[in-house]
């Protein structure tokens, strides 16, 4: 690897830190929605694979220690990952400790980057002698996959009744897509679908808006009312090892341990389970807070970055719900990547692993400085500048130009179709991961009958 | 009719935040359309995404000029100890 790669690769680490310090700050970004179109976009481009790795890596860094930064200052989710932390890090608050949460949580954040690396390497080597009879059965494993992740959602029964008709709707768009001649047979339109899944709840949303009765209905709000407290000045570099208590290190790399073990399940729900299980016998509250936003945030960290790494370099195909989700760009996004020719078959394991860390480690250097000295400045410039409406126009505009590029003007309407079936699923307790595996598993699965 | 009646409380919530409906729709307009013009309009040996992503970044910050977001924020100073 020569010096010129490895300046693109830090170059890209540093754009994708300072932009998704920002949209981590907005409330309520999704993780899939908000880093897989922009993933897919860079691979789209042609950029290289390492510059590609470089810059998710440090935009999921990024991302991650910045959505814990409105849960801490107005109890607000930054994202849904951040959602089970905002009943402790309430409790900091008040206290009136929010600039103790933000630190612990960022702390807790490098901690489980540190230790999550290293252990997907370790987990992906033990993965990797089976992992060629894996990809032999890609779509027999997806199909199992999503009845797997059916059975873990809310709604079980829906969620296993919607695996095939599911599959319908998406070969049945591209089998129409073919049949029209809009786009050459053995072209799978991948990238649009996704995204229509993914904007799904907010489409359904918006139509339902149309509904004069349902509009009707609908609570109406005032502006959301967000407090914040100015914090103390910090001095000097901070230090994560110093910041939390020692048995707070112990737990939050201890979660981060269990979270890279437990990588193939949903990353929220891993978090809550030995989130809560590891700090339950705490018995002072403002203690247990502490404890558990640094473990939470450490093992939120933890599950997405080997939920990624892991069948990165093992598999090479989205075999967990982050790679399935918010990493997506990195296996499929045709033409340029594959299931059968993505990162996981360009570099090596080495490579990877390099582009990994340098995309870590920018992250880790600027946002975590970033965050602890300045969270409330930039909190505030974000909840004042930057309009809600225009972020979700923002993502809008993106997934109907890339319907456009995949399949024309139909697939506009295809996409808004898709869109408006997953957020009625979404709606009724099917998530996001059964509804992906499915887009992975449908040609397989529907070629059984 | 009295739907404007109490302009103080007629947004609703999307995605954990509340918008007001007829500036989401301004915002999605202008980045649907810029995004998507751009794509239309390339130009040269420029792949056609980069318009659009383009067009999509100029659709964001118009935007963000023209609508106020929704959100009332209060500073309370931290007394020095």
């Amino acid at each position: 690897m020569d010096a010129m790669v490895i300046m693109q690769m830090i170059l890209a680490a540093v754009s994708g830190a300072v932009l998704y310090t920002l949209i981590g700050i907005a409330p309520g970004t999704d993780e899939t929605a908000v880093l897989a179109p922009v993933t897919i976009a860079l691979a789209l481009l042609g950029l290289s694979p390492y510059v590609i790795l470089a810059f998710f890596f440090s935009a999921i860094v990024a991302k991650k220690l910045t959505d814990s930064i409105p849960v801490a200052v107005a109890g607000i989710p930054g994202g849904v990952m951040a959602a089970p932390m905002v009943e402790h890090a309430m409790i900091l608050k008040q206290h009136g400790l929010p600039d103790v949460s933000i630190r612990k949580m960022a702390s807790g954040s490098v901690i489980g980057t540190l230790v999550s690396i290293p252990t997907s390497l370790l987990i992906a080597y033990l993965i990797l002698p089976v992992a060629d009879i894996l990809s032999n059965y890609a779509g027999l494993i997806f199909t199992l996959g999503a009845v797997f992740l059916a059975l873990l959602t809310r709604n079980k029964l829906l969620s296993l009744a919607m695996i095939i008709p599911f599959a319908i709707l998406i070969m049945g768009l591209r089998h129409l897509y073919w049949g029209l001649g809009i786009i050459p047979e053995e072209t799978n339109v991948f990238v649009s679908f996704f995204l229509g899944i993914t904007i799904g709840p907010i489409a359904f949303t918006l139509f339902e808006l149309l509904n004069k009765k349902l509009r009707k209905e609908m609570p109406l709000l005032g502006k959301k009312e967000i407090e914040m407290k100015k914090q103390k000045k910090l001095n000097g570099f901070p230090n994560p090892f110093k910041i939390l208590t020692k048995k707070e290190s112990l737990t939050s790399a201890l979660g981060s341990l269990f979270g890279s073990l437990t990588f193939f399940l949903t990353p929220v729900g891993m978090t809550v389970f030995w989130g809560e299980i590891m700090t339950r016998h705490i018995k002072d509250p403002v203690q247990r807070a502490s404890r558990a936003i640094s473990t939470m945030d450490g093992l939120t960290n933890a599950t997405y970055i080997s939920g990624t790494l892991i069948p990165l370099i093992a598999i090479g195909l989205p075999l967990s719900p982050m790679a399935i989700g918010p990493a997506a760009g990195l296996f499929n996004a045709p033409p340029v990547f594959t299931p059968e020719n993505n990162i996981h078959h360009m570099l090596t394991i080495s490579e990877i692993m390099m582009a990994t860390i340098i995309g870590a480690a920018v992250a880790l250097g600027i946002t975590f400085f970033v965050t602890i000295k300045y969270s409330t400045q930039i909190c505030a410039v974000v909840f004042k500048y930057i309009p809600h409406e225009a972020l979700i126009g923002l993502f809008a505009g993106l997934v109907v130009m890339l319907a456009y590029m995949d399949a024309g003007i139909l697939n506009i309407f295809g996409t808004i179709l898709i869109a408006l079936v997953a957020g009625l699923l979404y709606r009724n307790g099917v998530n996001y991961g059964v509804m992906f595996m499915v887009l992975y598993a449908a040609p397989w699965l529907l070629e059984l009958f | 009719m009295t739907e404007n009646k109490e302009r103080e409380e007629n947004l609703i919530e999307i995605w954990e935040d509340n918008v007001d409906v007829k500036d989401l729709i301004i915002a999605m307009i202008l980045c649907i359309g810029f995004s998507l013009g751009g794509y239309l309009i390339a130009f040269g040996e420029i792949p056609p995404l980069i318009f659009g992503l383009g067009g999509g970044v100029i659709g964001f910050i118009i935007s963000s000029i023209i609508i106020k977001p929704k959100r009332k924020l209060t500073i309370t100073k931290e007394d020095d100890a």
